[in-house]
């Protein structure tokens, strides 16, 4: 019975893992926004990123 | 097992004979008659020898008050693979290991066709007990019986406490053997030796649902405490065939991985360098990238930044956005690389490069805007944007790889625990428990 649950099993992580790739899925953590009003080429200021606050890790030891 | 026998809905009345016990007069009934060896009136106690007409006694034993009744009282009738038996004698016998006494129960079915079989019953563990019709070929720590190797379990001397009805054998409390257990779940070979003569049995685990619906027994048997040494593991013939399984998973999403690799685009589509000048105000230092073309079915953008930062850091607020529908996709990248000597040594933290792939992106017309940030005391970095389209995420097979993985280890893990439980009650604990110099 194990077997038969973990061959289904296996068989839905291969075929997830398939179409995870098919459709171009990521892992990163990415926003999506709709509507972006097209004055954003010619005046890219106007635009506000949801990342424009992010405090910023300065590095070093 | 036997079919064909006949049932003891009507029995052979004749065949049960009532008498009384000659040390107390209790009323002693005897059910297997010609079969009985011995019986044990429950009233005195006296065993009696059942071969004698005038039931001569010929052991009396003393019984303790919290003496426990047979969970299957005598008299009993149930079918058991198939054929009918009636419960005719029960006793309580125990082994003492490092000091402990383990005691089990053993009852006695009778059928007057088939003959005598045994139950046994420990902490809710219960095996189904046959005499063996050929003699087993023992070997060293193994047995083999009907061309089935069992392994050598413990053993033990064992000790008669406590009897109850009828035996086919010439019974006495106290009476001490030499038990042998060889084991091949869910079978158990067991010898019994004393002075005069060796028996050799096969017992079968059997569950004690299965006990209760044979003999239609009131309420719920005993929960089984912990391994029995001849239970079946839950999960034993399942780990090779995981793994099995875990390696031909593996084969293929390797296959998998490589076949997405060389099918995927791939391609580059947009490939810019730019300088950002440290000090300049906030804000004005975002711009736009020439429009590129992202065409073909639904697919990921993988964007790369490589900045020669050199103990600085410099961040990217990005927007890939569809010049024709609006649609944006919106991230902040930061590229830091550190490095220095300490106390510890050299060291270093951080990348020149970072890359973030942009989840399923419809074709089309696209630009991105940036927005540039860095520190202001450090002189201005150089930095280039690269933008593929449809690459393979490996992240997703080495989740699928480890989704798979764990499963078969678990599985594995439970087995493993399942037969340490199991053998650690045996003469061969898988590790040596105490000081136990053994």
């Amino acid at each position: 019975m194990f077997k038969k649950l973990y061959l289904a099993y296996g068989v839905l992580v291969l075929g997830g893992t398939g179409v995870a790739q098919y459709n171009g899925w990521s892992l990163d953590r990415v926003n999506q926004l709709k509507n972006v009003p097209k004055s954003v080429r010619d005046n890219p200021g106007s635009y506000r990123s949801v990342y424009g606050f992010y405090h910023h890790y300065t590095g070093g030891k | 097992m036997s079919t064909g026998t006949p049932p003891l809905t009507n029995p052979p009345k004749p065949q049960t004979r009532a008498l009384n016990c000659p040390q107390c007069g209790a009323a002693i009934v005897l059910r297997s008659l010609g079969h009985a060896e011995t019986v044990v009136c429950s009233s005195c106690h006296s065993i009696l020898d059942a071969k004698d007409p005038n039931l001569q006694v010929l052991q009396k034993f003393q019984v303790a008050t919290s003496e426990v009744p047979p969970l299957i009282p005598l008299g009993t009738r149930g079918k058991l693979r198939g054929t009918d038996y009636e419960v005719i004698g029960f006793q309580r016998r125990s082994i003492k290991v490092e000091g402990v006494r383990y005691d089990w129960h053993e009852y006695v079915l009778f059928n007057p066709y088939k003959g005598t079989r045994y139950l046994t019953e420990y902490c809710g563990h219960w095996n189904d007990i046959t005499v063996c019709k050929e003699l087993p070929s023992v070997g060293f720590a193994q047995a083999t019986y009907l061309g089935e190797t069992y392994k050598h379990f413990q053993t033990a001397d064992a000790n008669t406490n406590y009897v109850l009805g009828e035996f086919p054998w010439q019974v006495r409390v106290d009476e001490h053997a030499t038990a042998t257990d060889y084991v091949s779940p869910p079978r158990m070979l067991s010898s019994e030796k004393t002075a005069n003569e060796v028996t050799w049995s096969l017992g079968e685990y059997t569950y004690g649902t299965d006990i209760w619906k044979a003999f239609q027994l009131p309420g719920t048997p005993p929960e089984p405490v912990g391994v029995y040494e001849n239970q079946p593991s839950p999960v034993s013939d399942n780990v090779k065939g995981i793994w099995a399984a875990f390696l031909g998973f593996a084969f293929l999403l390797l296959i998998a991985m490589a076949a997405f690799d060389l099918t995927s685009s791939k391609g580059t589509v947009f490939d810019h360098s730019y300088v950002f000048q440290s000090g300049e105000p906030k804000g004005e230092a975002s711009f736009v990238t020439d429009i590129f073309d992202l065409a073909g079915r639904t697919a990921n953008v993988e964007i790369t930044t490589s900045a020669n930062v050199d103990n600085a850091w410099i961040y990217l607020n990005y927007a890939l956005i569809n010049q024709d529908t609006g649609q944006a996709w919106d991230f902040g990248r930061e590229v830091s690389y550190y490095y220095g000597r300490d106390s510890d040594g050299s060291w270093s933290e951080g990348s020149q490069k970072d890359s973030v792939i942009v989840p399923s992106v419809p074709a089309g017309h696209y630009y991105l805007r940036i927005e540039p940030e860095g520190d202001s005391k450090h002189p201005p970095i150089g930095y280039s944007v690269e933008v593929k389209r449809g690459v393979p995420v490996f992240g997703f097979f080495g989740i699928a790889f480890l989704a798979l993985l764990i499963p078969a280890i678990v599985i594995t893990w439970r087995y493993i625990s399942f037969e340490r439980a199991r053998w650690s009650e045996s003469d061969h604990p898988p590790v040596k428990i105490g000081n136990s110099e053994d």
